[in-house]
C-alpha cells in the first residue's frame, strides 16, 4: 500500500471538501458531458490536478441525492469498454443550479480571499 | 482486458443479481481494479485497493445506498417495500413459495379451527368449567352409565352437597302430530332447572324455569331453531301455539337460538324440543322406586370452588353411605357408584385422539413446508451472495442484512397466510360439509378472529423459522472473500449453503417418514377393519324405526300394556312381509339395529342358578325380536333354537344370547338352559346361542347381547328389517304407507340401507384416513422436491468438477454414481432419523389403530423403501444433467 503511481496517485493527504461543495463539483463535471459515477470521480480529480479526491463513500450518496432533486438524470448505457454502466446527465434545472452555484462560489471565494489576505 | 476480468464479467453477467445499485457499484469497483492494474498493481492488490476505497474507512451509509430505491428512511415500511420489490422480481419463486405456504398454513388453520371448536373452546354456557355429566356405574357388573332412579337423583340434588344445580337429561323419541303426517322428533325431558343450570335464554319467547316445577310434565315446551324453521316456517308468532307431542298437548313458550345445542348425546340427530317434568308423577312411576333406574342421565353444575376431585370424593362417600342405608337396593358386590366427568370431555372425549393425531400430522406438514422454503431461500441466497457481499462492503451491518432477509421471509409467509385465509373463508362451507356429520360441536366450527389470529401467528412463526437459515448465511458473509467468490462455484459460502440444505433435506425426509408411517398405520387399520365380518348379511337389507307414542296420561295410552304392543308387532310384521318386493321381514327393538350405536345401554341381569354371588350379576344389551329376525339378517344359529310364534304371552319366557354373551358370562357352563332375572324382575331361560354381530362398528368387539321374543317383551322403540331388492326410498314410502294403514299415529323414521349405516359407522375413521393420506402425499411431494432441489444445486456447483472428470475419461455412469451417492446418504440418514421418530410418535396413535400394532413391520418396511425410491428418483434428473456436461465447456470457462 502507499505506492505512488501515476495512474492512482495517493491522495490521502489532500484537503477535505468543504461541506456542500461536492454537489457543485458533480454538476460541473457533468456540464462537460454525460458520465458514469467512476468517470465523474476521475474527471473531478483530473480537473483538480490530483489535488482533490472524491471519496466513493460520499460520491454515490451525493449522486442519488442530486438525482432526487432533479438536477441530474441517469440511464444505463455502455462504457468505453462495452460494460453496462449508469450514465448521469445534467438536466436543465441542473444547468441553472450550476450557474447559481458558480456565481455564489465566485462571490464566496472572493469574499473569503479578501478576509484571509487582510494584513 | 485480462482473462481474470473476462471471467469476472462472465460471472457478473451470468449472475442473477438485478440490483442496479450493486451493478453500478460493481462497475465502479471493476474500473478501479482495471486502472489499478494498468498502473502496475497485481490483480489481488488492485482488487483489495478497490474494495478498501469502499471499505470500512469510507463507508457509504445504507441510507445513501437506498436513496435511489425508495425514499429510504430507516423504517420497517421501507424494509417491507424493498422486500416486496425483490419478491416481485422473481414471480416464479414467489408464487411457488406463497402457494406452498398457503397450503401448509391453510391446512393447519383448518384443522386447528376444528380442534378449537370441538376440543378447546369452552362449551357456550355460563361458567362451562363447572358443568359436569353425572353417570351411574355398576362396577361389579362391568356396566357403565346404567342410568339413575328418581330417588338417586333426589339424593344427588338435595343431600350430596356437591351441586349448585343438577338436572335430569332424558332424550326420547316422540311423535309430533298436527302436520301432514305424524313426524318423529327428538324430545329432551329435563327437570325445570335445565336452562337455568346452563345459563342460556331463548331467542324468541322464554325458557322454562325451576319456579314452574310440577310432579309430571309442565305445559310449556321450548323448541329448537331447527324445528322452528322446519315445522313452523320460522313463524315469529309461534309462541303460544299448541302442539301435540306423543298425543299430549304442550304450549310453545320459547325458541332457542340457532347455535344452541344440548351438551350431550341424543338418540337420532339434534334435540328438537325440550319439555320439563318433575319425574315423580305419571308417566313416571309414582311414587318413585329406588332401584328403577328410569332416568338415563344428569348434568350438574358443581358448587363454586369445588374441584372435580373433591366433588368425586364426596360422591364416593355418599354412595358408600347409601349402600349401608339400602343394602337390598345396593348389594355390595354390584359396586354401585356415581361418576363425574367434565361436560366437555363427556361430549367430545371420543373424538379427541383422532383430532390430536390430525393436528400433530398437519403441524408436521407445516414444518416440512418451512424446511422446503428454507431450502429454496438458500438456493436463492447463493445467487445473491454477491449482492449481500457488496452491501456489506458498502457498510450495511450484519443486523441490517438479517433484517432484510427476515423481512422477505415474513412477507412471503404473510402472503401465504393471507392466501390461506382467503381460500378457507371461500371454501368454509364445503370443508365443513366434508366433516363426519356425527362429529360433536360441528355446528360451532366456523372461521372467526381466532382463525385470523392463528393464521397470522403461524405466518410469523413459519416466516421466522424458514427465514432463519438464509439470514444466518447472509450475516456470515465476509465481504472481502465473498465478493471475490461472488457466487462462484465451490466457495466457502456455497459450501456452507449446501451443507445447510443437506441437513434440511434430511429433516424433510425424516418428517415425511413419520407422516407416511402414520398414514400407513391408518390404512392398515382401515383394511383390517374392512376384513372384519359384520356377523350378518348387510346386502339388500333395509332398516327403519317406528316410535309408539307414550302419552303422559296412562289412560290415553293405547299401547300401555304389552299385549296390545305384541298384537301391533304381529300385525305390522304381517303387513310388511306382504309388501311387494319384500323377501324377508322382521321386527326388533331400535337397539337390535346393528351399527346404530347411540341407542344402546346396558341393562343389568343376574343368573338365578348362581345364587346371590358376585358371579351372578352382569349387564348386557337387551333386545326383543320377531322369530324371523335371525334369518332375515343372516345371523347364524350356533346352538339351541331361535324363537317361534308360540313364544308369546303366556308361554315360558325365553331368550337367545350371542356368543360374546357366552364367552363373557358363561364360559364354563353350558349357557343354553340357564335361567336369569333382569333388573325389571322378569325371568327368562336361555334357549339358543347365535353368532356375534359387530353392533358398535367393525372395529369394536362384539358386546354381550340378549335377544328376547318381541311377543313377550315388546318395546316402544321398534325396528323394522326388510330384505329386498328395492332401494331405501321406495322401501321408506311402502313402509310408511303400510304402517300408517295399521295406525296413522306411528311415526316411521330412520329408513336406511344397512350398507349406508355401516359406511356411516366408518365415517370418522375414513375421515382421519383421508386427511392423513393427504398429508402424507403432500409430505412425499415436498420431500421429493427437497431432494431434487438440493441435488440440482450441488450438481450446479460441481459442474466444473464433473466436466474435468469427463475430460479425464470418466464415464457418464460414473458421474451419475457420483451424484446419486450423496443423495443416497442423505435419504438413508433421513429415513433412519424418521424411523426412530416414528416409533415414538406412532405410539400416540394407538387409540386410532385397529388390528395392527403401532410398530407394524409391514408399514415400517414399506415406508423406508418407498422413500428410498423417491429419494433416488428425485436425484436422477440432476444426475443425468451432471453426466451430460460438456467436457470442454467448463474448461474453456476456466
Amino acid at each position: 500500500m502507499g505506492r505512488n503511481t501515476p495512474g492512482t496517485p495517493d491522495t490521502r493527504g489532500t484537503p477535505d471538501l468543504p461541506q456542500g461543495t461536492l454537489d457543485m463539483l458533480v454538476l460541473k463535471a457533468l456540464s462537460m458531458g454525460p458520465m458514469h459515477g467512476y468517470g465523474i470521480g476521475q474527471r473531478i480529480q483530473q480537473l483538480a490536478e490530483d489535488l482533490l479526491r472524491v471519496e466513493e463513500g460520499t460520491l454515490y450518496p451525493a449522486l442519488y441525492r442530486i438525482e432526487r432533486r432533479g438536477w441530474i438524470d441517469s440511464e444505463w448505457g455502455l462504457s468505453d469498454n462495452n460494460r453496462r454502466a449508469r450514465f448521469y446527465t445534467l438536466t436543465r434545472a441542473g444547468r441553472k443550479q450550476l450557474a447559481v452555484e458558480t456565481a455564489d462560489w465566485a462571490q464566496l471565494t472572493f469574499a473569503i480571499g479578501k478576509v484571509m489576505q487582510a494584513s | 482486458v485480462t482473462p481474470w476480468l473476462r471471467r469476472c464479467a462472465a460471472v457478473w453477467r451470468s449472475s442473477r443479481i438485478h440490483d442496479e445499485i450493486a451493478e453500478e457499484l460493481q462497475f465502479h469497483i471493476d474500473r478501479r481494479v482495471e486502472d489499478n492494474m494498468r498502473s502496475g498493481m497485481s490483480p489481488d492488490e488492485a482488487r483489495a485497493d478497490a474494495l478498501r476505497r469502499f471499505g470500512p474507512r469510507l463507508r457509504i451509509h445504507e441510507d445513501g445506498y437506498d436513496v435511489r430505491r425508495a425514499a429510504w428512511s430507516d423504517t420497517v415500511i421501507a424494509d417491507v417495500r424493498a422486500a416486496a420489490r425483490v419478491l416481485a422480481k422473481q414471480p416464479g419463486f414467489t408464487s411457488i413459495a406463497v402457494l406452498t405456504l398457503a397450503l401448509g398454513i391453510g391446512a393447519n388453520v383448518a384443522i386447528f379451527t376444528l380442534v378449537d371448536a370441538v376440543l378447546l373452546r369452552p362449551l357456550p354456557f355460563r361458567e362451562p368449567d363447572r358443568l359436569v355429566r353425572v353417570f351411574d356405574d355398576l362396577g361389579g357388573a362391568s356396566a357403565a352409565d346404567v342410568g339413575m332412579s328418581v330417588p338417586e337423583f333426589e339424593d344427588l340434588r338435595d343431600r350430596s352437597g356437591v351441586f349448585d344445580e343438577i338436572a335430569v337429561i332424558f332424550p326420547a323419541s316422540t311423535a309430533l302430530s298436527g302436520g301432514d303426517r305424524v313426524e318423529r322428533i327428538e324430545l329432551l325431558g329435563t327437570t325445570p332447572n335445565y336452562f337455568e343450570l346452563l345459563g342460556v335464554r331463548a331467542a324468541l319467547g322464554r325458557v322454562y324455569g325451576q319456579a314452574e316445577w310440577a310432579p309430571g310434565f309442565i305445559d310449556g315446551a321450548v323448541i329448537s331453531n331447527g324445528l322452528w324453521t322446519r315445522q313452523f316456517g320460522g313463524d315469529p308468532h309461534v309462541i303460544g301455539r299448541r302442539i301435540r307431542v306423543d298425543e299430549d298437548a304442550y304450549t310453545i313458550i320459547g325458541v332457542m337460538p340457532p347455535g344452541f345445542r344440548h351438551p350431550g348425546q341424543s338418540l337420532n340427530g339434534d334435540i328438537d324440543i325440550w319439555a320439563a317434568a318433575g319425574f315423580v308423577a305419571p308417566p313416571f312411576p309414582s311414587p318413585p322406586v329406588r332401584n328403577q333406574r328410569i332416568l338415563p342421565g344428569a348434568i350438574g353444575r358443581l358448587k363454586s370452588g369445588l374441584t372435580l376431585q373433591q366433588a368425586q370424593r364426596r360422591l364416593d362417600a355418599a354412595a358408600a353411605q347409601l349402600q349401608l342405608t339400602y343394602p337390598k337396593e345396593y348389594p355390595a358386590h354390584l359396586r354401585w357408584s356415581v361418576r363425574l366427568q367434565p361436560a366437555q370431555t363427556a361430549l367430545t372425549g371420543n373424538v379427541r385422539p383422532t383430532l390430536v393425531v390430525l393436528l400433530a400430522a398437519v403441524s408436521f406438514v407445516l414444518l416440512m413446508v418451512c424446511v422446503n422454503i428454507a431450502g429454496l431461500l438458500i438456493a436463492r441466497s447463493s445467487a445473491r451472495t454477491r449482492e449481500f457481499a457488496i452491501r456489506r462492503a458498502l457498510g450495511a451491518s450484519r443486523a441490517r442484512l438479517v433484517r432484510h432477509v427476515l423481512t422477505e421471509s415474513l412477507l412471503l409467509a404473510l402472503a401465504g397466510g393471507a392466501a390461506a385465509v382467503l381460500a378457507l373463508v371461500a371454501a368454509q362451507q364445503a370443508l365443513i360439509a366434508m366433516m363426519p356429520a356425527d362429529l360433536p360441536r360441528l355446528t360451532e366450527v366456523h372461521a372467526d378472529w381466532r382463525t385470523l389470529t392463528l393464521a397470522l401467528t403461524l405466518a410469523i412463526v413459519t416466516g421466522a423459522l424458514f427465514g432463519l437459515v438464509p439470514a444466518v448465511h447472509a450475516s456470515a458473509l465476509d465481504p472481502n472473500r465473498d465478493l471475490k467468490e461472488g457466487g462462484r462455484n465451490g466457495g466457502t459460502q456455497s459450501l456452507r449453503q449446501s451443507r445447510s440444505r443437506a441437513v434440511l433435506v434430511m429433516l424433510e425426509i425424516a418428517l415425511s417418514v413419520v407422516l407416511l408411517t402414520g398414514a400407513g398405520l391408518l390404512i392398515r387399520s382401515f383394511s383390517a377393519m374392512l376384513q372384519q365380518r359384520p356377523g350378518f348379511d348387510p346386502n339388500g337389507l333395509v332398516t327403519g324405526q317406528i316410535w309408539i307414542p307414550v302419552p303422559n296420561n296412562p289412560k290415553a295410552n293405547r299401547y300401555l300394556q304389552s299385549a296390545p304392543r305384541a298384537a301391533l308387532a304381529r300385525d305390522l310384521l304381517g303387513r310388511i312381509g306382504a309388501l311387494p318386493g319384500v323377501e324377508k321381514a322382521a321386527l326388533g327393538r331400535s337397539n337390535d339395529i346393528p351399527f346404530l350405536t347411540n341407542v344402546r345401554s346396558p341393562f343389568p341381569f343376574s343368573f338365578m342358578d348362581a345364587g346371590a354371588t358376585p358371579e351372578s350379576d352382569h349387564a348386557a344389551d337387551f333386545g326383543g325380536v320377531t322369530p324371523g329376525y335371525f334369518d332375515a339378517l343372516g345371523i347364524p344359529l350356533m346352538g339351541g333354537r331361535v324363537f317361534t310364534d308360540h313364544d308369546g304371552d303366556g308361554a315360558p319366557r325365553v331368550a337367545v344370547v350371542n356368543e360374546a354373551f357366552v364367552r363373557t358370562f358363561s364360559p364354563q357352563r353350558e349357557a343354553i338352559g340357564r335361567p336369569f332375572r333382569d333388573a325389571g324382575g322378569r325371568e327368562a331361560q336361555i334357549i339358543g346361542v347365535v353368532g356375534d354381530v359387530r353392533d358398535d362398528g367393525l372395529d369394536a368387539p362384539p358386546q354381550p347381547h340378549v335377544y328376547t321374543s318381541i311377543f313377550q317383551n315388546p318395546a316402544f322403540a321398534l325396528a323394522v328389517f326388510v330384505r329386498t331388492r328395492a332401494d331405501a326410498s321406495t322401501v321408506q314410502q311402502a313402509l310408511t304407507r303400510t304402517i300408517h294403514d295399521a295406525d296413522a299415529d306411528l311415526p316411521v323414521f330412520g329408513v336406511r340401507t344397512m350398507d349406508d349405516l355401516m359406511s356411516a359407522s366408518m365415517v370418522r375413521r375414513r375421515f382421519a384416513l383421508l386427511l392423513m393420506s393427504l398429508f402424507a402425499a403432500v409430505a412425499l411431494l415436498l420431500a421429493a422436491t427437497g431432494v431434487f432441489g438440493v441435488m440440482a444445486f450441488i450438481v450446479g456447483q460441481r459442474r466444473q468438477e464433473f466436466s474435468v472428470r469427463r475430460a479425464l475419461g470418466a464415464q457418464a455412469r460414473d458421474i451419475v454414481a457420483l451424484v446419486i451417492r450423496p443423495s443416497l446418504i442423505l435419504t438413508a440418514g433421513g429415513i433412519a432419523a424418521g424411523l426412530v421418530a416414528s416409533t415414538v410418535v406412532t405410539r400416540l396413535m394407538s387409540k386410532l389403530l385397529f388390528g395392527v400394532s403401532a410398530g407394524d413391520p409391514l408399514t415400517f418396511t414399506v415406508v423406508p423403501v418407498l422413500l428410498g425410491i423417491v429419494g433416488v428418483a428425485a436425484s436422477l434428473v440432476p444426475a443425468m444433467r451432471a453426466a451430460s456436461v460438456d467436457p470442454s465447456a467448463a474448461l474453456r470457462a476456466e
